[in-house]
């Protein structure tokens, strides 16, 4: 692949070793009075597919612009390769972005579109046309090269804003919203594509989102961002399983999120009982909230163990491949989510088994 | 079944409706007046007893004349500056007035203040300020500039036309920045970003991608100063410098003759006007056209 080989060669050569690293360090960002960014701390291996999640307003889209260069930061420093690049022009960072609606030129052919990069850098004719084929190869859009942005889908859109971005050989990727525009069908294959290719090249990609299931689907680390402070940052799995707040476990969407007071080192008095929970941190007496994912509770119509928790079911939900059960507990309300290979009836009593290891202490 | 009852029918009507006041009004008031124009022009006059009808000799001593060539320079010459230059800077003032910056918005009144202002004011105001006992003049010789306000050099009524081209400009500047302005914050800045992160600087992102997506704004803005530039009457008539005047100046002064059969010789510089400018307009929107086509747009 000759592409990648390219893209290699130039990530190796600037330092002897192939990193793109990205860190950030105390970033700030106001918009006179208008706090976006209070202080963030970030740092991104070389190579990675990092996803910055958070609600609409948060700041992570202030956050990618800033280190596009398309923000200045108004305290803090960004670091590529440990090198402080808040000096440098958006012109010079050699980044890269797609725009969350592509931001096309609409006047040029997808081939012009594709070429830019590469032409205002001075480049002969005779490369560009080489590169330009080969890059439209790479994201399959050789057939349309002719094409204006008017005649093309959402999803070719995209392919060309990410093939005029790669051309350039960005050592940054930066992608807003990549999926937010697309239809579900075309969704799963963007998706594959944009991971795809991400592997292939081995390029430090951040992207920002909105939704929590894109994040998890697309990254391998996910920077959740609450009112302009990271509220956690790892994989996927971590974040959905181990969240560090309330605010993450519920922007992850936990619907079980029972409050307790810690007792001992493993046990935590909740309306639900006393639950065994693996211990974390804290003292006798903290107030805490117990997290149980509603698909990792095993409900039953028999108890076979004495700490099942009784309970009697008060509305179901049938989403095809699962159901959903509403189950009310003592004076709670608990999810449960299981597949759909049998159906619980309405207001039949129950028995919940929330294993140990499959429940997750949140501090308050 | 009788056909206005059928939804299409019913369509149609509506539309014709709808078009209808435009359509009468160009129909019946302009183009009746465009063919009288004309044939008035060609020596059908019945009402001065002239009917000579079709008759070419007005055309062709006014074409004739050196004279009318002259006028007819001078008004081109006159319209084309002024339109050029409020394009530049209504142009640039548009790309100002996106990017945020304090005051901007007080800014954003001010600069329309020249729109909701008569032509005449800004006529009277350019011979206040620019005249040779004006203002400009008057500072000029305060300062020390000049000895008396009456070396300043004759900006205005000279035949370079400085003071109708800066009336234009004045009136024009404005709604050239208007008309872009809306076009860009149509476009937004999505584009512009796009190019930089792609290495391209300013220079080269308004040439390569802001021109291209505001051009039909700029053309449109053109057209119609241009037209309104050509036909124009007060300023040249006031800030003009003299014989040999701009066209509709020349036809005015025909117009308003003792000898009223001249009227005939001033419908023929009317026709001319529009002769000339409708050649123009209509080159200028071809041009436009092949280059949208060339670029995709249709």
């Amino acid at each position: 692949m000759p592409l990648l080989a390219k893209a290699r060669h130039v990530r190796v050569s600037r330092e002897g070793v192939c990193v793109t690293e990205v860190q950030l360090r105390s970033v700030a960002k106001r918009f006179g009075d208008e706090v976006a960014i209070e202080a963030l701390d970030l740092r991104i291996p070389d190579g990675e597919l990092v996803a910055l999640l958070g609600p609409s307003g948060c700041g992570k889209t202030t956050t990618l612009r800033m280190i596009s260069g398309l923000e200045t930061p108004s305290a803090g420093q960004i670091l590529f390769e440990g090198r402080d690049v808040s000096g440098v022009s958006v012109q010079e960072r050699n980044v890269g972005m797609v725009f969350q609606r592509y931001a096309l030129f609409p006047h040029m052919t997808v081939e012009k579109n594709v070429a830019f990069g590469l032409s205002i850098r001075g480049l002969p004719k005779s490369e560009i046309a080489e590169r330009v084929a080969e890059i439209l190869g790479v994201v399959q859009l050789s057939e349309y090269r002719k094409r204006f942005p008017s005649q093309l889908s959402g999803g070719q859109m995209q392919r060309v804003a990410i093939a005029r971005t790669l051309i350039t050989e960005p050592d940054v990727l930066m992608m807003d919203e990549p999926l937010a525009n697309l239809d579900t069908g075309l969704r799963g294959e963007m998706r594959r594509f944009i991971r795809e290719l991400q592997q292939r090249l081995g390029i430090t990609t951040i992207f920002v989102t909105h939704d929590q299931v894109e994040a998890m689907e697309l990254a391998d680390r996910v920077a959740v961002i609450f009112d302009g402070r990271l509220a956690q940052y790892g994989a996927p799995d971590r974040l959905y399983r181990k969240p560090a707040s309330l605010n993450v476990a519920r922007f992850l969407g936990a619907t079980n999120l029972v409050p307790g007071r810690l007792r001992d080192p493993d046990l935590v008095d909740t309306p639900l009982g006393t639950l065994v929970c693996p211990w974390r941190q804290g003292q006798t007496g903290d107030a805490v909230h117990v997290m149980a994912r509603s698909e990792l509770i095993d409900i039953g119509t028999e108890r076979t163990a004495p700490t099942d928790i009784e309970g009697r079911i008060i509305a179901r939900e049938f989403f095809g491949a699962t159901v959903s059960y509403s189950v009310a507990c003592q004076n709670t309300h608990v999810n449960v989510t299981e597949q759909a290979r049998r159906m619980l009836e309405l207001g039949a009593p129950v028995w919940l088994k929330l294993a140990p290891e499959h429940m997750w202490i949140i501090p308050e | 079944m009788p056909p206005t009852t059928s939804p299409d029918a019913r369509a149609r009507l509506w539309r014709a409706a709808q078009l209808a006041p435009v359509l009468s009004v160009l129909v019946l008031l302009f183009g009746g007046a465009l063919v009288l124009a004309l044939a008035q022009s060609l020596g059908f006059a019945p009402w001065f007893g002239v009917n000579t009808f079709p008759d070419p000799s007005y055309f062709g001593s006014l074409w004739g004349s050196a004279d009318f060539w002259v006028s007819l320079g001078l008004t081109l010459a006159y319209a084309l500056a002024a339109t050029g230059l409020a394009l530049i800077l209504g142009t640039a003032l548009a790309l100002a007035l996106v990017r945020a910056f304090r005051g901007q918005r007080l800014y954003k009144y001010i600069y329309k203040l020249p729109l909701m202002i008569p032509y005449t004011v800004g006529i009277a105001l350019a011979v206040l300020m620019l005249g040779n006992g004006g203002m400009v003049s008057r500072l000029a010789a305060f300062v020390g500039l000049i000895d008396s306000p009456g070396e300043f050099p004759r900006i205005l009524n000279t035949h370079y036309g400085w003071g109708i081209i800066a009336v234009y400009v004045w009136k024009q500047t404005p709604f050239v920045a208007l008309s872009v302005y809306a076009v860009l914050l149509g476009i937004g800045r999505d584009t512009s970003e796009a190019a930089a992160i792609l290495g391209a600087n300013r220079r080269q992102i308004f040439w390569r991608v802001t021109l291209p997506q505001i051009l039909p704004g700029i053309v449109s803005a053109a057209l119609i100063c241009f037209a309104f530039n050509v036909g124009a009457f007060e300023a040249p008539f006031i800030l003009g410098g003299g014989y040999p005047d701009t066209l509709p100046v020349v036809a005015w002064r025909y117009f308003n003759d003792a000898d009223y059969t001249l009227q005939i010789q001033g419908m023929a510089v009317v026709v001319s006007i529009a002769l000339v400018a409708g050649l123009i307009l209509f080159a200028w929107l071809a041009l436009y056209r092949w280059q949208e086509r060339r670029m995709g747009r249709r």
